[in-house]
Order: structure tokens, then sequence, then C-alpha cells
């Protein structure tokens, strides 16, 4: 079969998971926000299609679109019934200015170049051959989760500890395809960006951002190549990146309980940040600090806001447990802590191969993401999201320092591409402290 | 115009072009004219040709043409190979998976096949099937 009807083929079956989840999608987002419908939509529509997976396997059935369809029919009915009003009598829509043209020209742009980067050839990098691939193929393949792939030493290079959130989802649009088909499904990747980018337009104008700014933070995201380029395409960055911005957003729209939807949409970003990597769940952590420290200024917000980030994060945590036992993080030495002497000197190593590794442009355009951040004015929900993001940075400056491989060696080979996952948050934190009431941009 | 509106602006647009900077034209229409090139071969042969066959392109066809003579009931295969390296494992393993590959294993595990890649075949077996630069063996 040839790659444009196998891509057409995949096209179609994404364009029904997206339609599952836009209908799912009635019960998360006020109605009248249809980019962000659009974003949580395909985010609830991935999320339906991971989760049909185990449950086939639950009920010793093959996966596809059975348990599929059932598993929609469970999400988008309730959700008729919980469908969200619109907040307030939508805007009247403006004439497009020459700005706006312009910018959604580098949008479009930086979605074209990143499909055309993703779909060039099937997925190869790696840690999608060796981990999330290799995983998926097996489920789809064998049709359960088979034990060998958490007990055999001869496979802890499949990284066996990892969540499985996403080789289900592989699995899951496998079923659904019918075939394994790893060139034409590289489709996910662009079409995560784009849920990424409406999700990012969508919250930034609901925040007050005028269309001009909202759309200026998606473009510059869309280009932003260290995140959207070959490489990381197959591997858990891109849709990571997607559920912390869902993850930062939703939990900004809780504390400042700005819909009904916002518990809703936390609960689900928090079960795909735990689904998705280890550190995912480190950041529903980080999330529940934000919270709490929110909750200093603003009673009655902590409880149920933990409750709604940490239980769905403890559910996916809990099942990991049950199907696999517990399994330690191998790429790391927590005696480390006992030897603080050799700790320290391990996170100088650290701080010195991060240095040396960042390349000269890479520093000035901190030094603009700087102007941007001093640019800005108060904002609690920037705070917020700016605050997850060093929290997330923190522990991947600190995790080197852990390596049994050594730091210099997970510098190179994982610092700059985990961090790059954090872009879609702080474009959200820098975006939203540059709106203020007289629409600054 | 504000000072602070400025600074945003310049930072943004100094953002932009270092984005813009990190597309290679060359590299952009190499991947497009690959892309066009390949589109019409069946997938195995797309990834051949690409990044994730490169380090040895005739492993990759022996790792092909060995999962097409596997017999359906395999429990497992050990391949040997004069250049192991956790590439080829990696790739070996995403290949053939399901099925579960061990890379020259001091002995190979009861019920699982072997297989040879550039390598004599090893006293003891018997040749099931030939593969480009191998062979796909069994206990006798």
């Amino acid at each position: 079969m040839s790659f444009t009807q196998s891509l057409l083929q995949v096209a179609a079956v994404l364009t029904v998971v997206g339609a599952v989840g836009w209908g799912a999608a009635a019960a998360l987002v006020p109605a009248g926000a249809r980019a962000e419908r659009l974003a949580w939509g395909f985010a609830a529509g991935l999320t339906l299609t991971a989760l049909s997976v185990p449950l086939a396997f639950a009920l010793r059935i093959r996966p596809g679109w059975l348990p599929f369809l059932v598993l929609a029919a469970l999400a988008v009915l309730p959700a008729r019934l919980l469908r969200l009003r619109a907040p307030t009598a939508p805007e009247p829509r403006a004439a497009l200015d020459g700005v706006t043209i312009g910018l959604g020209l580098v949008l479009a742009a930086g979605v074209v170049l990143y499909a055309l980067k993703a779909l060039t050839e099937p997925m190869w990098a790696n840690d999608f051959v060796a981990i999330w691939g290799l995983k998926g193929k097996t489920f789809f393949a064998e049709g359960r989760v088979p034990e060998r792939l958490f007990l055999w030493k001869s496979l802890g290079f499949s990284h066996p500890e990892y969540p499985l959130g996403i080789p289900f989802l592989y699995a899951g649009i496998a079923d659904l395809l019918g075939r394994w088909d790893d060139h034409a499904m590289a489709l996910l990747f662009p079409l995560i960006q784009v849920a990424t980018l409406l999700a990012l337009f969508g919250w930034l104008r609901r925040r007050g951002a005028t269309r001009q700014l909202a759309l200026g933070a998606a473009a510059l995201l869309s280009q932003f190549e260290p995140l959207y380029r070959g490489f990381t395409t197959g591997m858990a960055e891109v849709p990571l990146s997607f559920a912390m911005l869902l993850f930062g957003t939703s939990l900004c729209d809780r504390v400042d309980r700005t819909d009904h939807g916002a518990a809703r949409r936390l609960v689900l970003a928090s079960l795909m940040c735990a689904g998705t990597k280890n550190e995912g769940l480190f950041f529903v952590a980080a999330g529940l600090v934000v919270v709490a420290l929110s909750a200093l200024f603003r009673r009655g917000v902590f409880a149920r806001a933990a409750a709604l980030i940490a239980l769905p994060a403890a559910v996916v945590a809990a099942a990991h447990r049950l199907l696999r036992r517990h399994l330690p993080l191998s790429d790391f030495d927590f005696s480390l802590f006992r030897r603080p002497g050799e700790l320290v000197h391990r996170v100088g190593q650290t701080f010195a191969a991060v240095l040396r590794e960042t390349p000269p442009l890479a520093v000035v355009g901190l030094a603009a993401l700087v102007v941007l951040i001093a640019a800005g004015r108060h904002s609690p929900a920037g705070a917020r999201l700016l605050a997850l993001a060093a929290c997330a940075l923190a522990a991947y400056l600190f995790l080197p320092a852990l390596a049994v491989a050594g730091p210099a060696w997970l510098v190179e080979t994982a610092f700059f591409r985990t961090t790059a996952a954090l872009a879609p948050l702080v474009a959200a934190g820098v975006a939203v402290r540059l709106v203020n009431g007289d629409r600054f941009i | 115009m504000s000072g602070r509106k400025l600074a945003a602006l310049s930072a943004g647009a100094v953002l932009l072009v270092l984005f813009l900077l990190a597309n290679s034209p060359r590299e952009l229409s190499r991947r497009a004219a690959f892309l066009a090139r390949s589109a019409s071969l069946e997938l195995a042969a797309r990834r051949l040709g690409g990044s994730g066959a490169a380090f040895d392109r005739n492993f990759f066809i022996f790792l092909e043409t060995l999962s097409r003579q596997l017999p359906r009931d395999v429990v497992g295969v050990a391949i040997f190979t004069p250049r192991p390296s956790p590439e080829a494992l990696h790739l070996a393993s995403y290949a053939l998976a399901p099925v579960p590959v061990v890379m020259n294993p001091a002995r190979v595990p009861p019920r699982w096949l072997g297989a040879v890649y550039d390598l004599p075949p090893p006293p003891g077996f018997r040749i099931l099937a030939q593969l480009p630069r191998g062979a796909l063996l069994a206990r006798p």
C-alpha cells in the first residue's frame, strides 16, 4: 500500500477519534470556545483511544472499534447532559488585518514544516524503536500486555518502568486502522502540534489576549524546532508538552474559577500527564505545590483542586503498579542521596555539561525570553504557569546528577529534548503576562 | 509605542528569526524530495531508505526477510552478528516484534530459533531458510 493511501486511512481514523472527542469536550469547554474545544476534543479522543486498549484486554476481547465506540458512547452521551454554556456573549468578529494574516501565515508554515519533518519517513528515533513503538507494536500484535516486557532483563532497554499511555495509544490507533503502520501513524504528531497551538490560542483569547497576541504566541511556538522536528516524532515529548499545557492552563482556570468545566479539564490533563511519562507524575506533584501556594491567598481552593489533580494521577499510577508491580527507575542511582558529597560534585558536573552543550544561539533565545517575561505585567496565571515550568526545569537540571551513566551522558542525550517540551507551557505563561485590561498588545 | 511593547515586540522578533534560522532550506527540500520519491513504495522499503536503518541497511534487509520467514509459532530468535550494538538490538527487537530477540547470547534459549548475520552457521544447527547475508537456523 502506498504512503498516500495509508496516510488517508490514518487521517480518517484520527478524524473519527477527534469527532468523538469533540462530542465529549462539550462537557469540558464552554460553548463558543471553538479552538479550545478542538484541542480538548482531540485530547479526549486520544485518551479514549488509549484507554480502549487495556479495557479490551481486561474484557478479553480484541481492541478496535467495539471497545472504542463503547467508551465513546460512555463519554459523549453524559457530555451532552453536562454541556457547558458560553460564559459571555461572543465577541463580534473583527476584520483580518495585515499583522493577523502575517502571523497566520507564520503559524501555517510552522505546521506544514513540522508535518514535512514528521512524515518524511517511518518513525525512527531510537526511543520510538526501543521503547514506545516496540511496546505499542507488541500490544497490537499479541492482543495483550505480555509480562516479559516487565520481567525480562534482556528487555531492560525498553524501560519497563515508563508509563504505558503512549504504547496503548499507538496500539489503539493500529487496532482502529487494522494494521501496524509506523509511517502513516506519524500523522499523530503534527495533529498534536495543531491541537497544542489551538489550546494555546484559545486559552489566551479566553484570558483576554487580543487575537494578534494569541496568534503571535501560537505562531512562535509552531516554529519551535527543538520540539517540532523529525527526531522527536514518535517519542513522548510532543504528547507530554501538549498534556503539560493542558494541565497548566486548566489548573489556572480551576484556581481562578473561570468556568465549571475547569475541574473536568484538570482531571483529564492530570490523567494524560501521569499516563505519558514519569516526569508527568512529577509535574502533577508540582501542580499540587502551585495550588497549595495559590491557596495561601485564596481560601477553599486547595482541598478540591488538590483532589482533582492528585486522584486521576494516583489512579494511573496504581493501575501501572497493578499491571507490572513496582519497577525502579533504572537510569538513576538514588543511593547518591546517601553520599551528599558525591551528589554535589555531580550537580556541578551537570551544570558544566549544560553550559558546555548549550549552543550560543540558544543563549540569545533565552535572553529574548527573559526580555519578554520582563516586558509583561504581574499575572497570577502567568506566575503559576512559569512556576510549573520552573519546577520541571529544576528537575531536568537535577536528574542528570543521578544518572547511572554519568551526568554528561544524560545532558547530551536527553536534557535539551526534554526541556524543549516545556515550550508550550512557557509560551502560555509568558503571553498571558502580556495581557492586561487595556489590551497591552 | 510604550517601552514595554517595544521590548516585547523586539524580543518576539528575535525569537522568530532564531526559530526560522533553525530550518535549513536544503534539509527541507531533501525531505520533500525523499518523500516524493518513496511515497509509492511499500512500508518496509520506506523504512529501509530512512534514518532508522542507516547504520546498516543490509542488516534491515536481513531482518525484514527474517520476519517474513519466521514460523507462526516461533517463541523467540537469537541473532548472531559480528557487530552487535544497542542500535542493532533495538531495531531487531522492533522489526521482529512481538517475537522476542536476543543478540549473541551464550546459549540459544530452548525452543528458540537462531539466525546468523554475516557469520557462518554454528555447528549443531540446521538451516531453515537462507537469508540475505545470513540464515535462519534451528536445533536439529
